[in-house]
């Protein structure tokens, strides 16, 4: 090593022509086949459906501040739309698309070093669904809106008087579709779209992620199709399938709706999973620990997500063995999230870390998830589950899986790579800042709920008794403050759009391949195929003072280096 | 803890029992101990690894923030198999653990004991019926103490969700199916007090008022209630039954039903009479486009309005009032014939209660039997 030569790899100086640049006018983004548009519109979409999922939620927690009515006109029936609504806009419409479709959308093809996604018709196909499904559900509000919770549970589902019951069912059953092909493009694109030298135990873990929840949402979802088409044909043609007055069963709707829904659960966690690894290696500038442990724990949590689905149920009327069952294999589950949480925590060691907003995301998810975690151990016991089932106890738990986690690693996601999709940066002070007011807030919100619940207030009461009112005031100011964060997040991120700086093509120092590309990519994302080495060795990784950003020392790098790549490999 | 314990159990006011904790209420069943012993271990171990969490990484980010003049440290280890195999296997045996603890117990809980005290329970929306073995019926739920009680519970529209907290008791009622529930109590329940039953499966519109009071009496004193709670309705006097029972009966009434005009899930019984009898107030109709003329009196479907209430109340999908679903779940067997006269009365003498279904004139002294 004579001299150390730093020299940028061939594709990161920004061109003027990027891929929003590329070309211009409604129909070029309308009728756009790039992946990264595509994402960007899905993100747009995600993004304006969390608002108003986040506006219903605000609803929710405004009228329990005390027991009766708190808003003027909002009656019992005007609750139960309110929190139905914001369920199953929270689920489908925002939580299960947003980390594949949105962010994998644009960066798995690029980690990848393709040009774009293996379908890409197919890929604008999904989103175009996604709009009607969408369009469908929210058109139910019209139509008489529903009021059947997210879980359309029967018989109440196909009897009760509300009108915008099919409707919305059709729209989540348009959804499930959007969501069918855009796990099996994925699959594809994993299977054959990746280049030269990237093995499967060399894909960056973030596409193991998005490859094990492709696999669940390609064998998962159609059960959901199906299930919902059943139900839209007992509601409109009084066909008995799940009510008993007509010779059905509800407990069988049960076992279809949770087969789909609690793999779906895993559909939301885990590409938020994937994302931690990414960010948490890539802040701390320091190789992933225990790679494979973490990879096939992916897969081990696809594979028993399917076979859990009856722990929703052990107070509905299903027998005992099966509950046995069910119980012993939920269990499983915690032995692949405890090893993913233990490789993440050493990662951290001996590592190099930047205290940024993607990083606080991380460990404001580790903290989240280790709650949501092990208060599944409560639910997942069969006796202490007789009690807390259907309680408060279980919302703040799943709000701290599908919320703290899945969407607080969505938005870390979207930290991360906001500076690649936007060529902008943000302002990093007020983004730390706006992470710890939605960390605090959260737990305001959700922690108290555990006693709520433990203490015995059921869920989806829109009248309480008034001993549990301290506990909804706290709450419901939990919820003021995370909102509050997430408002200073949109101000800043809108606001970098118009006045952020410019941003460098690896501002983080990254490995993986779409931080060796320009911010933000070229239309074709690379010019030629890149090179591939270990996406998490971060040796030659240099911070460059002219670029404002780091680059990869060729020198160091063992993909260009023979002599390190023999020394290095493992 | 202490202090946030206080903070939480004296808001938790009114309740005259001891012994709640910061996470749970009393325990007042037999099944409560074991259930809340779990939940204390359960709890103590997520203390350990939350802690443990939360310590290891602030020591590892503290440690290890990068330093601006630095070259990156590169020698943190890729992997380690033992340690890693260690993590994914101790939480195994742990979880193997309490899964076993938490299966003993709950075949205990799947397991009402032969001896058991056998209450029916019928759920529609929205309310409860407690039928006793002497037929007796109420709704708020009296149990005797100091023996086992088991709930033969189903549901006549919906599924609903018999959830007692200080018992530790849940269990779903699923229309077209029998469910059980069994809970021994040896607590008397403190005078002027009640222990809260909920409806925990999400049912509609009234879904969090569908909850009731259950009260444990010990043996002597349940036998005395229950003596004369099945003869209440037998006491009263024909010409008495609309003021005595009617507004007894009208609770389970009222949450669709208002006495003040306003429109509910059902049609308010102000000036309903006079709608079916003909009288002032004019016709009405039925969803099928007919009036109530065509279909009440001599030699029509319901040859007096009492039959058309009567069959309402037993049937009443059969003719529904225009403008209102058929949300109303049948009261079949619920009802005697003196309890179906004492509505009807009840609807007939509509003005002489309240809107919340007082009567407003003086009652008569001398009940016969105490009605709690």
């Amino acid at each position: 090593m004579t001299t150390i030569n730093i020299s940028q790899p061939l594709d990161t100086a920004a061109r003027p022509d990027n891929y929003i640049t590329h070309t211009r006018g409604f129909m070029s983004w309308a009728l756009t086949l790039d992946h990264k548009r595509i994402g960007v519109m899905y993100l747009v979409s995600v993004l304006s459906s969390f608002f108003v999922g986040g506006v219903f939620a605000m609803l929710v927690r405004t009228e329990l501040l005390t027991p009766g009515q708190t808003i003027p006109g909002v009656t019992a029936d005007v609750y139960n739309h309110f929190f139905t609504l914001h369920g199953a806009i929270m689920v489908f419409l925002v939580i299960i698309p947003s980390i594949p479709a949105a962010l994998g959308n644009f960066v798995m093809p690029i980690m990848l070093g393709a040009k774009d996604v293996a379908f890409p018709r197919l890929n604008l196909f999904s989103y175009y669904l996604w709009i009607f499904g969408a369009l469908f559900t929210v058109s139910s509000l019209l139509l008489g809106g529903f009021d059947t919770g997210w879980t359309f549970y029967t018989p109440y589902s196909t009897t009760t008087p509300a009108g915008g019951v099919i409707p919305a069912l059709t729209g989540v059953f348009i959804l499930g579709f959007s969501s069918i092909f855009t796990g099996l493009n994925f699959i594809v694109t994993v299977h054959k779209l990746r280049p030269p030298g990237m093995t499967w135990f060399r894909m960056p873990l973030f596409l193991w992620a998005i490859y094990a929840t492709a696999i669940i949402q390609v064998l998962a979802t159609p059960v959901l199709g199906i299930t919902l088409l059943l139900l839209i044909v007992e509601r409109a043609f009084n066909i008995g399938i799940f009510d008993p007055s007509m010779g059905g069963d509800p407990v069988l709707f049960q076992h279809f709706f949770w087969f789909y829904s609690h793999p779906a659960v895993y559909i939301m966690i885990l590409p938020a999973m994937g994302i931690i690894s990414e960010l948490i290696s890539v802040h701390a500038h320091r190789h992933i620990f225990g790679y494979r442990f973490i990879a096939l724990s992916s897969i081990a949590i696809a594979i028993f997500s399917f076979l859990v689905w009856g722990h929703h149920m052990f107070i509905s009327g299903q027998s005992p063995l099966l509950n046995t069952l069910f119980s012993l294999i939920s269990f499983s589950v915690a032995i692949p999230s405890a090893v993913k949480v233990f490789n993440w925590m050493s990662t951290l060691y001996k590592g190099n870390i930047v205290l940024n907003t993607p990083m606080l995301y991380a460990l404001a998810f580790l903290v989240l998830f280790t709650i949501g975690g092990l208060t599944g151990i409560h639910l997942a016991t069969l006796n202490t589950d007789v009690h807390l089932h259907d309680t408060y106890f279980v919302v703040a738990h799943f709000h701290y899986v599908m919320m703290g986690s899945a969407l607080i690693g969505m938005i870390g996601g979207l930290h991360h790579w906001w500076p690649k999709i936007t060529g902008r940066m943000y302002n990093e002070n007020l983004g730390r800042i706006g992470c710890i007011i939605v960390f605090i807030g959260f737990n305001v919100t959700f922690f108290t709920q555990f006693f709520l619940g433990s203490q015995g207030m059921p869920r989806r009461y829109y009248d309480y008794q008034p001993e549990y009112q301290i506990y909804h005031v706290i709450s419901t100011i939990g919820s003021y403050i995370m909102a509050s964060g997430f408002f200073l997040t949109a101000y800043y991120l809108l606001a970098s759009l118009f006045g952020g700086a410019r941003a460098p093509a690896n501002p983080w120092g990254g490995r993986s391949l779409e931080w060796q590309c320009a911010s933000p990519p070229p239309f074709d994302n690379f010019a030629t195929q890149p090179r591939v080495g270990d996406c998490y060795d971060f040796s030659a990784i240099r911070w460059d003072d002219k670029e404002q950003g780091y680059v990869v020392d060729p020198a160091l790098d063992p993909t260009t280096n023979p002599r390190l790549a023999a020394k290095n490999s493992h | 803890m202490n202090i946030a314990s206080t903070i939480f159990s004296n808001l938790l006011a009114g309740d005259p029992r001891e012994g709640r904790t910061l996470w749970l209420p009393p325990q007042d069943s037999n099944l409560a101990v074991n259930s809340d012993l779990m939940f204390w271990w359960i709890n103590m171990i997520c203390y350990f690894f939350f802690v443990g969490i939360v310590i290891a990484l602030v020591i590892l980010v503290v440690k290890y923030r990068m330093k601006k003049d630095r070259p990156f440290r590169t020698d943190g280890p890729l992997h380690h198999l033992p340690l890693e195999t260690t993590w994914a296997v101790v939480p195994l045996f742990i979880v193997i653990f309490i899964f076993y603890f938490g299966f003993r117990d709950y075949l205990n809980f799947m397991t009402p004991p032969k001896n058991s005290y056998e209450i029916a329970v019928t759920a529609q929306k929205w309310g409860w019926l407690f039928k006793y073995p002497n037929g007796a019926t109420s709704d708020d739920l009296y149990v005797p103490t100091g023996r086992p009680v088991k709930l033969s519970m189903r549901s006549s529209d919906v599924l609903h969700c018999c959830y007692i907290p200080d018992f530790r008791v849940k269990k779903d009622l699923v229309p077209g199916r029998y469910s059980y529930l069994w809970f021994q109590t040896d607590n008397v329940t403190p005078e002027g007090w009640g222990h809260n039953l909920f409806c925990a499966e999400y049912c509609g519109t009234g879904h969090s008022n569908m909850n009731r009071k259950v009260y444990a009496l010990a043996q002597p004193e349940f036998d005395t209630w229950l003596t004369a709670q099945s003869q209440w309705l037998d006491k009263i006097p024909e010409e008495e039954l609309y003021f005595r029972a009617g507004p007894k009966l009208y609770a389970r009434c009222q949450q669709c039903h208002s006495l003040d005009g306003t429109k509910g899930i059902g049609p308010s019984w102000k000036g309903l009479w006079a709608r079916v009898s003909g009288g002032e107030g004019g016709d009405g109709k039925f969803v099928d486009g007919t009036g109530y003329q065509s279909q009440i009196g001599a030699g029509k479907q319901y040859q007096t309005p009492e039959d058309y209430i009567r069959a309402s109340i037993l049937n009443p999908g059969e003719h529904v009032v225009a403008g209102y679903a058929n949300a109303m779940p049948s009261f079949k067997g619920q009802l005697n014939d003196k309890g179906i006269d004492a509505v009807i009365g009840f609807m007939k003498h509509v003005d002489e209660f309240d809107t919340k279904g007082k009567y407003l004139k003086e009652v008569p002294p001398a009940p016969k039997v105490s009605m709690k």
